[in-house]
């Protein structure tokens, strides 16, 4: 990293103790923990895009099976929906996965032809039948119980930190299956199907509501730091506040998001020495000689889509810890507000912004686009307001401007996409 | 030049912060979003009950001023951050709002809890609201849905009904009511022949139309909202022949309906939170006077929200939270002087004069159990080119 | 009885919505198909410049409604569809000329046009949100039916009815009209052919004297007209909202590789077929068994294959299967 590499963060964290100084420091916080989730975002799908050209967009399936996991690592078991349907639901989703390696199966043994199709066709139809015959009933029995509070099946009762490896690994099964399926696809093919598939994993944790109560949302999830009331109720942490010259309202308040931003930092610091060590690996090197030229590659005897489903895989294990800290840091999983543009694009900017092959400006773009993400549109209304300060204040055009300014975000995201990729296709950091 | 700017930029931040004397409340509702056309009413009727108090200066604890805030009634995250800003940043005191239930439950979870503010919300109906941990911070003026679906069922066998088809919108609102229509339709002996989601924004319900048509049913339920895909779910079902008749909850009930197709749904029926109540036409008076819709959904439960923050803090004598936590169940319910809109000085007086008061209110206000209002419904039916009262339930 | 009692239930619930909804989805996808088979890149701005188009026919429509002009039972709207062409082949040519053709110049590869293509995604969509803004628009005016179920019923006696609204007609004549003059362009004209050729065999197509830039001109332009016609009969049919038009993307790419990406005749078979399948599959066909079997063996379910919850995941579901076993699309496409 160069010097004019290290200015560009030293520039950011500018920007942020301003938002402290000018707009309030738990303001500051909160943004903070979210640029430090958006820079694990933006590495996970560095290590597809940069270290192997993968063009997936299926970012936010995997974001939403890392908050999925939450839930089923850390909330407690509700043993009454257990009973009512708990063995149904397994015994029907073992059905469906033994009717999907039954069809596998018979596809690998059987010769091509008519016969293999029917025998496919019945096995997959049948198997179809049966698991919803198995699980409809249990589905129905569980979600009939105590819907306002619960409906659910629950999840392990287990700390919610070890939830974070659990929705690396949830992503990292999900990307195998979808990995195994796409990956042999052409570069734009493999971008509309991961997108698809990324809205159906949406739709499946908005629509099943025995699994995460759907879109009843699950409110109340554990917290690996303190509670803000507690803080508040204990006599030596007001002091202690006291002491920095916070009362103990605010004082909490920041400490709580101090806390998760130091647990935050440690895990991207570990995963960015992990992306390093394998960026400047062997396997690395094997992986950007992928990329660059595959057939060269496949002439020097690499297995190609063994290697691609592989970083696929790995990609998508960071993105889904990401998803899982993020569900964590808002204590609620809200199925509703996984969105493309938000989820997947948006990661898209902050990879290509901040230099994409380089695990470095991966971060520095999750850094910078969240904070334009956030700030823009405070910004983008001040601007409307004095340039059309001169306009009556009654002026139609005017109440017109200052309602769209919330839209300038996404104007400003795709203008500054498009500089970027003319006049510095590499990003702010390039690759090395 | 650059440290000038940035003292102007200083200076005028703080010219911006409050002053002592003064006591902000924040309104956070949807001014984007599903609800976005209800808002602006909502939010006014609660500045008039703020600018009431002020003028009759029978308020000693200071000038209550209002800040706005969106939440976007569906996006939590934006909910969360707009809720920071107002109680971390313009240090509010008191939150009316939010309006739909599952931001109401984030802003309750990670906001009002953890700075200990008080919230009572005017629209948020969702029955888990009902057990959410509230260190006894949050009230609403709006009943919980389980009431809405019980009033549903009555009215739907009052009306010689006896098989319904229910379509959600698929979020948690729509979710927990088609749960209590659903279960209190069956106990009342109806048959309910499909209950499906159906998702807002789409352009196109031929489908979700197709399977309820399928199902049958002699009246179609839809639980959603109006500017939304409740209003498509009635466009195509209307264009398909599937129903003629519906039953519109809360958030169906809006003008925009009326505009679009009023002349085809003529005779179907809905309800809106509301009771025979000597205060609702004050109201609507006042609010005319005010300039806006006093009729509007949820207004009257807005100007009660924050007229409830004010007088229970006026009762306890403090406008810190903790403080006035425990005084809105008092000034909510029976004993004391009953007190309808307009009449907020005349309560602010007999408080101070250590007297009791009973806020009726707009809505006719009767704080039950965890802190949420009964539930008295007026029922509607669609007759010409409005909304007809038809009885108080 | 009972069987035309069938025919018409689902022709009234599957058929006339489907076909309507595919031509739409039709001539999006001829547009993505287009850009792919001359320009060679994925069109990721294709339903946003789809709602800017739109967007300029709804304006011009206020303004023809505002000044009395109608052509009742049509809808004004069929009178603004050139100006609001020729907005969207003015974007769609600024965009060339701005972003696209660097990128030709310098030989870039396909997947960083696709990115551009992402960022004028990003700049249109808030664009058509800064001038209408994001909710829904309505401007569809003149007769809205042809003939309503009730009206069916009467006239025929039978228990089921069948509604013909008049915008699902003017979509499916409106886009027979504009692909058989699409085919008869390709097939038939000059340029149509050289357009052809260069998609074929670029380089064959360059050695025999066909300007490039001309041909990607004409594309830009052909395209323009099947956005701003399919959705203008989108919005007529249904509603205009952005978020909508740029969730069409999905379908109408489904659509095209379904077909055989850079085949125009698959992209509009692709079309058909999704939009068969969309709503074939969640909808619960009870009724329909009811009429044509005997008492005895009537279903006691809804018969519905998957809950319309997970409508929009047929289209991929499908796609998944097609790429797995005919990676060149059910009409042979090309793949680079």
């Amino acid at each position: 990293m160069t010097l004019r590499h290290a200015s560009y963060f030293l520039l950011m964290a500018v920007l942020l103790v301003l938002v402290g100084v000018l707009q309030s420091w738990s303001v500051a916080m909160g943004l903070l923990n979210m640029c430090l989730i958006s820079a694990i975002l933006a590495l996970g799908v560095n290590i597809q895009w940069g270290y192997a050209g993968l063009f997936s967009v299926g970012t936010m399936g995997f974001v939403a099976l890392g908050g999925l996991a939450v839930v089923l690592t850390s909330m407690p078991p509700v043993h009454e929906a257990w009973s009512a349907g708990g063995l149904g639901v397994l015994g029907g989703l073992a059905i469906g996965v033994l009717a999907i390696i039954a069809a596998v199966q018979v596809h690998r043994r059987m010769a091509k032809g008519w016969a293999r199709l029917a025998v496919q066709a019945v096995v997959v139809i049948g198997g179809f039948f049966l698991y919803r015959a198995v699980l409809d009933p249990a589905v129905d029995a569980i979600e009939g119980t105590n819907t306002a509070v619960a409906g659910y099946l629950g999840g392990a009762g287990m700390p919610v930190i070890l939830s974070w490896v659990v929705g690396g690994l949830l992503a990292a099964g999900a990307a195998w299956v979808i990995g195994k399926v796409s990956l042999g696809l052409r570069s734009d093919y493999l971008a509309i199907a991961t997108l698809g598939i990324s809205e159906t994993i949406v739709a499946i944790m908005k629509n099943e509501d025995w699994l995460s109560r759907g879109v009843r949302n699950v409110n109340g999830l554990p917290r690996p730091v303190p509670y803000e009331v507690n803080l508040q109720n204990n006599p030596d942490f007001v002091a202690w506040a006291q002491s920095f010259g916070f009362d103990a309202v605010e004082g909490s308040s920041i400490f709580v998001k101090a806390c998760y931003a130091v647990i935050f930092v440690v895990v991207l610091a570990l995963i960015m020495w992990l992306s390093e060590r394998a960026w400047n690996s062997p396997w690395g090197r094997m992986m950007r000689a992928i990329r660059d030229n595959e057939t060269a590659a496949k002439a020097m005897g690499k297995d190609v889509k063994k290697r691609h489903l592989q970083v696929f895989i790995l990609g998508s294990a960071v993105c889904g810890i990401a998803g899982a800290m993020l569900v964590t840091l808002d204590g609620l999983l809200t199925p509703a507000t996984y969105q493309p543009l938000r989820f997947t694009f948006l990661i898209w900017v902050m990879v290509i912004v901040g230099g994409s092959g380089n695990n470095w400006g991966a971060v520095l773009g999750g850094f910078l686009i969240w904070f334009l993400w956030i700030e823009v549109e405070p910004i983008g209304i001040w601007a409307i307001t004095n340039l059309t300060a001169a306009m009556p204040e009654d002026s139609g055009l005017r109440a017109h401007l200052l309602d769209s300014a919330a839209h300038v975000r996404l104007l400003t995201m795709g203008i500054i996409l498009l500089l970027v990729l003319r006049f510095a296709p590499r990003g702010l950091i390039p690759e090395r | 030049m650059k440290k000038l700017l940035l003292t102007t930029a200083l200076v005028g931040f703080a010219a911006g912060a409050a002053q002592a004397d003064d006591v902000p409340l924040g309104i956070i509702l949807g001014f984007t979003g599903p609800l976005e056309s209800i808002t602006p009413a909502m939010a006014q009727a609660a500045e008039m009950a703020i600018a009431e108090v002020n003028e009759s200066g029978n308020f000693s604890l200071g000038t209550v001023t209002s800040v706005r805030g969106d939440d976007g009634c569906i996006d939590s995250g934006m909910a969360v951050a707009t809720a920071e800003r107002l109680v971390t940043s313009d240090r509010v005191l008191g939150i009316v709002g939010a309006d739909c239930s599952g931001v109401t439950g984030a802003i309750l979870q990670n906001v009002a809890r953890p700075n200990g503010v008080v919230m009572v919300s005017p629209s948020a109906t969702s029955p888990a609201l009902s057990t959410a941990e509230d260190d006894g911070l949050f009230f609403r003026t709006a009943p919980s849905d389980a009431r809405q679906g019980q009033v549903v069922s009555d009215i739907l066998v009052d009306r010689g009904v006896e098989s319904i088809a229910i379509s959600y919108t698929n979020n948690d609102y729509g979710a927990g009511l088609a749960d209590s229509i659903q279960a209190a339709f069956t106990a009342a002996g109806g048959t309910v022949t499909m209950v499906a989601s159906h998702e807002d924004g789409k352009a196109d319900y031929s489908a979700e139309v197709g399977a309820l048509a399928a199902a049958g049913g002699d009246v179609l339920v839809v639980a959603g909202y109006v500017d939304q895909g409740g209003r498509g779910i009635i466009r195509s079902a209307l264009d398909l022949g599937a129903f003629d008749t519906f039953e519109l909850v809360d958030g169906m009930i809006g003008d925009s309906l009326l505009e679009a197709m009023g002349d085809e749904i003529q005779g179907s029926y809905g309800q809106l939170p509301g009771a025979d109540n000597p205060g609702t036409e004050t109201f609507q008076g006042l609010a005319e006077a005010a300039g806006f819709d006093g009729t509007s959904a949820f207004a009257p439960e807005s100007y009660d929200a924050a007229a409830l923050i004010m007088l229970a803090m006026a009762a306890a004598g403090s406008t810190a939270s903790a403080d006035y936590k425990d005084h809105v169940m008092d000034v909510a319910n029976a004993p004391g002087e009953p007190i309808y809109p307009g009449e907020l000085g005349r309560a602010l007086e007999i408080i101070a004069a250590g007297g009791d008061v009973d806020y009726v209110g707009a809505s006719a206000v009767e704080l039950i159990g965890p802190g949420e209002s009964a539930g008295n419904y007026r029922e509607l039916e669609i007759r010409g080119d409005a909304f007809e009262t038809v009885r108080f339930r | 009885m009972d069987f035309l009692n069938a025919l018409v239930l689902l022709g009234n619930f599957v058929l006339i919505p489907a076909i309507s909804y595919g031509s739409q989805l039709a001539l999006g996808a001829l547009g993505i198909t287009l850009i792919y088979g001359i320009l060679r890149f994925s069109h990721f701005a294709h339903g946003d410049v789809m709602a800017f188009g739109t967007m300029a026919v709804i304006l011009v429509t206020w303004w023809l409604q505002g000044m009395g002009v109608s052509i009742d039972p049509l809808p004004t709207a069929l009178l603004a569809l050139p100006v609001g062409i020729a907005v969207a082949a003015g974007l769609l040519l600024g965009t060339d000329r701005t972003i696209y053709r660097f990128y030709r110049k310098v030989k870039a590869p396909p997947i960083v046009v696709v990115m551009a293509s992402l960022g004028v995604m990003f700049v249109v969509n808030g664009l058509v949100r800064f001038i209408i803004g994001p909710d829904d628009q309505n401007f569809a005016d003149g007769a809205r039916f042809l003939f309503t179920v009730r009206d069916f019923k009467e006239a025929t006696g039978l228990d089921e009815g069948l509604g013909l609204r008049w915008s699902q007609l003017i979509t499916i004549v409106v886009t027979l009209a504009v692909m058989s003059g699409l085919f008869w362009f390709l097939n038939r004209t000059r340029t149509g052919k050289s357009m052809r050729a260069f998609s074929d065999n670029e380089d064959l197509a360059l050695l025999s004297g066909i300007n490039p830039e001309r041909v990607v001109a004409v594309t830009w332009l052909i395209v323009a007209v099947l956005v701003t016609v399919a959705g203008t009969l989108y919005g007529l049919d249904k509603s205009f909202k952005p978020f909508t038009y740029f969730q069409l993307l999905l379908p109408m790419f489904a659509a095209a590789i379904l077909g055989g990406m850079g085949n125009p005749l698959g992209a509009v078979a692709g079309a058909y077929i999704i939009a068969l399948s969309e709503v074939g599959v969640t909808y619960a066909f009870r009724k329909f068994f009811q009429y044509l079997l005997p008492e005895s063996m009537e279903p006691s379910g809804l018969m519905q294959l998957l809950s319309t919850d997970y409508k929009f995941a047929v289209s991929f579901v499908l796609l998944v299967f097609v790429l797995l076993f005919r990676p060149t699309g059910l009409f042979k496409g090309q793949s680079i």
